[in-house]
């Protein structure tokens, strides 16, 4: 069968059009981050000027984002910490043990993905004034767990699939108990993918905004909550905008060139294997 | 056998039969703390009249559940929802579906072209939607800038009734159709190949070997990728809160934002709660449908 | 070390089928025993608990005098092989073999000595430097090996180390396993499914299938005297031929009626009684074959030919059975050409149709 010779270019041309449809925005924004005050509502925009950090300094000291900066990175290190901690036993178990109720197990915890944030966001607004955790960083970082954990059950598992346990028998019969095995034979073998899964669960503690919005406060706000308030107004500060937005996005799109084979993992393993 | 050693005997006997509780615990009582209590409690705040300023929770049965049912606007904005549901995911699973199936006829540049693709998968919806806010302001925005260029008429796309549900929709599909494109890719790459070694030896055409082999062989990702977006969708808050905030009137409100002002601009947060339960349910049956069509898919092969 | 095991059982966790079924056996101080069955069998779980990976439902395991049913695998005096792994990816070979002897606190230049000593052993001396990507698959095995060895365990357990090696390689590490058992006389415990490496290794086997174990003996014992029909067809390339038949009462005596061919019972079955429904077998090395016609032979024709390098399979249809004969491979044989089979007595199996069991008397028939 012969391919006529314009397909490949018709399949080239859409792919780039689709590319072009994430580079344009993404660059022309970034650019609106370096643009001096004056030419940021300039129409139709202007691209002949001296880039300015002006921008990120006024959003970052002026408007405090440092601190949401701050918070940001607290609340998400914070959280994925937690939920590797938490979590990654969990998938050992898993993974390894078979018994009675624990397919369904799995698949329960799996479902816990999908609560919409809503259902939880709320009775936790409510529960986190008596006891007084609303703007408090332990306190998102206890709500982000609810889908953090599943996450990182979800793909652990897949990685501890991979290893034979034999490895960690092995080691068990030549002297060691169970624990010291996991951390001297099987630790150093599956630690890329804890590196992965912290990563990737980064990635969602870092961008999430509802559960931010209704339980941070003034002192805890992350950083798509500040960016959140610049919506709605009369007369936008795009330079400022764009500025917040490129620190937002800039880690993540990092972490995606870096991770772009095991984000698969990530996001489907769990039901697809 | 002395009885320390009995002792021990037993207790190494028990941790071992036991073990995978140990592991399992920590993670378990955790999200029975954050996941599964709140869910009860929100559950049962749905039966009591509570708002931010009075907790003192008078029951009051299903009243809640009956006012948010005959409430007009939470109908229209359930519609809305199921409307944002069917053509996004529609929308997102035909172009992902589509792209992962290019990309695998090239192999110039393929890598990169696909990391490209998948960015907007990875941003937060926050910074999607205040990047396209500038992208189709009316004034500085691109896209008007463009069509004045081509010599069309500036559009306020967001505050037009007959647009901002469409351009929404758009934005939401220009996100999160590399989800799609990532579980498609994978899926595809993991296909045997010799059933299509074995196709074209008998001269079967390009469609019928999509038809006949690709798609079935598919089907359980395909269920990943529908139940994963629809799930996703059924909850959309971000991109809608910076978009537009639901407008103009009320035609891009979600179930969540609805939810959300009912809670905290109304303070009505009992009625809140039986809105989240009747979604969480609904969700539930959704999910559990899928899920159970999957796993039947899966053990069958 | 003797280890004994007394009525082992256990189930299933996730499903409570039964996995191993009432379990007794001994193994002798300084015996290679071959546990073997097909995939399933129950051998894998019985070695497993003999290691304490598995807890018994219910039974004794003892090594020497000790009762070890309970006890942590590291505290067994064991060491293991396993099928599916070999080497720690994450240390060298150097460090594999050392990493057993770390947790006993010896001295460094103790350590460096045994493991070289043992590296010697298994003749992987040069390759101690050398990472886990650096080894073949048949290295990696004798550092399992020699890690195995270098904790002078009381027993030795292997679960089928040798199943994911190439063909030749798998008989060269073999012939090596039989050399170091034979040099230093440990208890070995060997798990397969393949019977030739089953025949060749052991000093005993025990054959097993649905979590019960078939016949324990010398591999001599277990291919000529199968107690059981499970084990006649399951021990043996090519299988025994074995066919249907009822026993029928014959001018004074009793004979076999195999449904067109009859053949006579011999001496050693003296308790079978006509009308009884049994299996008559006959191993393919046992059948006599030629081409000229004789008395007391059962014409034939040739079917099919299977060269098996030095000897050659023949398919032989003969009173409507399909008789599979092994012969020299130098014999001239076509297909199509007249075959006259003859069974000699003493070769013959009779088993019961209901039960499977052996219906041979003590003692049984000598090498055919």
């Amino acid at each position: 069968m012969r391919k006529p010779i314009y397909q490949p270019l018709l399949i080239y041309a859409l792919l780039i059009f689709l590319a072009l449809l994430v580079v344009i925005p993404l660059a022309a924004g970034a650019l609106t981050a370096f643009k001096p005050q004056i030419i940021w509502i300039s129409s139709p925009p202007t691209w002949n000027f001296v880039p300015t950090l002006e921008n990120f300094e006024f959003v970052l000291i002026q408007r405090q984002n440092l601190l949401h900066l701050r918070n940001s990175l607290i609340v998400s290190t914070g959280s994925v910490t937690m939920a590797l901690i938490l979590g990654i036993p969990a998938a050992y178990a898993l993974a390894r043990f078979r018994f009675r109720g624990s397919k369904g197990l799995l698949q329960w915890l799996i479902s816990l993905r999908m609560i919409p944030p809503i259902v939880v966001g709320l009775p936790f607004y409510v529960l986190f004034q008596t006891f007084d955790l609303r703007n408090n960083h332990f306190g998102l970082m206890l709500a982000y767990l609810t889908f953090l954990i599943p996450l990182v059950i979800w793909m652990m598992r897949g990685y501890f699939v991979e290893i034979p346990s034999a490895m960690e028998e092995c080691a068990m019969v030549e002297g060691y108990t169970r624990l010291q095995a996991l951390r001297k034979v099987v630790l150093p073998v599956i630690a890329p993918g804890i590196v992965a899964t912290a990563l990737l669960n980064f990635i969602f503690a870092w961008n999430e905004f509802f559960l931010a919005l209704i339980l941070g406060g003034r002192e805890t706000s992350t950083l798509p909550v500040a960016a959140g308030t610049y919506v709605g107004r009369a007369r936008v500060e795009w330079g400022n905008l764009f500025a917040i937005n490129l620190i937002i996005m800039v880690p993540v799109i990092i972490l995606t060139i870096f991770l772009r084979r095991q984000l698969t993992k990530g996001l489907a393993l769990g039901l697809v294997d | 056998m002395s009885t320390f050693s009995q002792l021990r005997f037993w207790f190494y006997r028990l941790t071992q039969k036991y073990t995978h509780w140990f592991f399992i615990a920590p993670a378990l009582l955790t999200l029975l703390l954050v996941a599964i209590y709140p869910i009860v409690f929100s559950t049962g705040l749905s039966f009591f009249r509570v708002t931010f300023d009075s907790l003192q929770r008078p029951f009051v049965g299903l009243e809640n559940f009956v006012y948010i049912l005959t409430d007009d606007d939470y109908l229209k904005v359930f519609a809305n929802t199921l409307l944002y549901v069917a053509v996004t995911v529609t929308g997102s699973f035909v172009l992902g579906f589509g792209v992962a199936l290019l990309l695998r006829q090239i192999t110039l540049g393929r890598n990169w072209l696909r990391v490209i693709l998948i960015i907007p998968m990875t941003m937060a919806p926050m910074a999607v939607g205040l990047t396209w806010n500038w992208m189709l302001d009316p004034l500085f925005g691109l896209v008007n800038w463009f069509f004045t260029t081509v010599g069309l008429p500036i559009q306020t796309w967001l505050a037009q009734t007959a647009t901002a549900r469409a351009v929404v929709m758009l934005v939401d599909i220009w996100q999160w159709y590399p989800l799609v494109l990532l579980i498609m890719d994978a899926g595809l790459a993991a296909l045997p190949r010799a059933p299509y070694e074995a196709a074209r030896l008998e001269g079967a055409s390009w469609w019928m070997i999509f038809r006949r082999i690709t798609l079935p062989m598919l089907r359980p990702v395909i269920l990943v990728a529908l139940l994963l977006r629809t799930v996703d969708a059924f909850r959309t808050f971000d991109i809608v809160r910076v978009m537009t905030d639901g407008g103009p009137n009320l035609t891009t409100e979600t179930l969540s934002l609805f939810l959300y002002r009912t809670a905290f601009n109304f303070n009505k947060l009992s009625r809140a709660g039986a809105g989240a339960t009747i979604m969480l349910i609904v969700i539930s049956i959704i999910s559990a449908l899928m899920f159970r069509y999957l796993y039947r898919e899966v053990e069958q092969r | 070390m003797k280890v004994s095991l007394n009525d082992l059982v256990k189930k299933f966790p996730a499903s409570d089928s039964i996995a191993v079924n009432h379990v007794s056996l001994e193994i002798n101080d300084g015996e290679l025993m071959v546990f073997l069955g097909p995939s399933g069998c129950g051998k894998t779980t019985t070695m497993r608990m003999i290691a304490g990976l598995e807890m018994p439902d219910s039974g004794q395991i003892k090594i020497g005098e000790r009762d070890v049913t309970f006890l942590a695998p590291k505290d067994r005096r064991v060491a293991m092989v396993f099928q599916n792994f070999s080497m720690y990816p994450s240390m060298t070979v150097f460090e594999n073999i050392a990493f057993p002897l770390q947790v006993l606190k010896l001295s460094k230049a103790e350590i460096q000595q045994q493991v070289n000593d043992a590296a010697a052993i298994v003749g992987i001396g040069h390759l101690l430097k050398r990472s886990f990507r650096q080894v073949s698959g048949g290295e990696a095995q004798r550092v399992a090996l020699a890690r195995a060895m270098v904790r002078r365990p009381e027993v030795f357990l292997m679960d089928e180390p040798l199943s994911s090696l190439d063909a030749k390689l798998r008989v060269q590490l073999r012939t090596e396993i039989k050399r170091l058992h034979q040099e230093t006389r440990s208890t070995i415990v060997f798990v397969t499914h393949d019977q030739e490496e089953a025949m060749s290794l052991g000093d005993k086997i025990v054959v097993m299938s649905k979590g019960e174990i078939q016949q324990m003996g010398t591999p001599q014992d277990v291919f000529f005297k199968p107690d059981n029909v499970f084990v006649a067809n399951f021990v043996g390339t090519p299988s025994m031929n074995i066919f249907d038949a009822t026993i029928q009462r014959a001018d004074g005596g009793l004979c076999v009626d195999l449904g067109g061919l009859t053949q006579p019972v011999p001496a050693h079955f003296p308790s079978v009684s006509a009308g009884q429904a049994v299996k008559w077998g006959v191993r393919p090395e046992a059948i006599k074959f030629s081409a000229a016609p004789s008395a007391s032979a059962v014409p034939g024709q040739v079917e099919l030919i299977e060269s098996l390098g030095s000897r050659q399979e023949v398919f032989v249809r003969a009173a409507g059975k399909l008789f599979s004969v092994i012969l020299d491979a130098l014999l001239p044989v076509r297909i199509g050409q007249s075959a006259h089979l003859r069974f000699e007595p003493d070769s013959i199996h009779l088993f019961d149709a209901q039960s499977g069991l052996s219906l041979a008397s003590k003692p049984q028939p000598k090498n055919s």
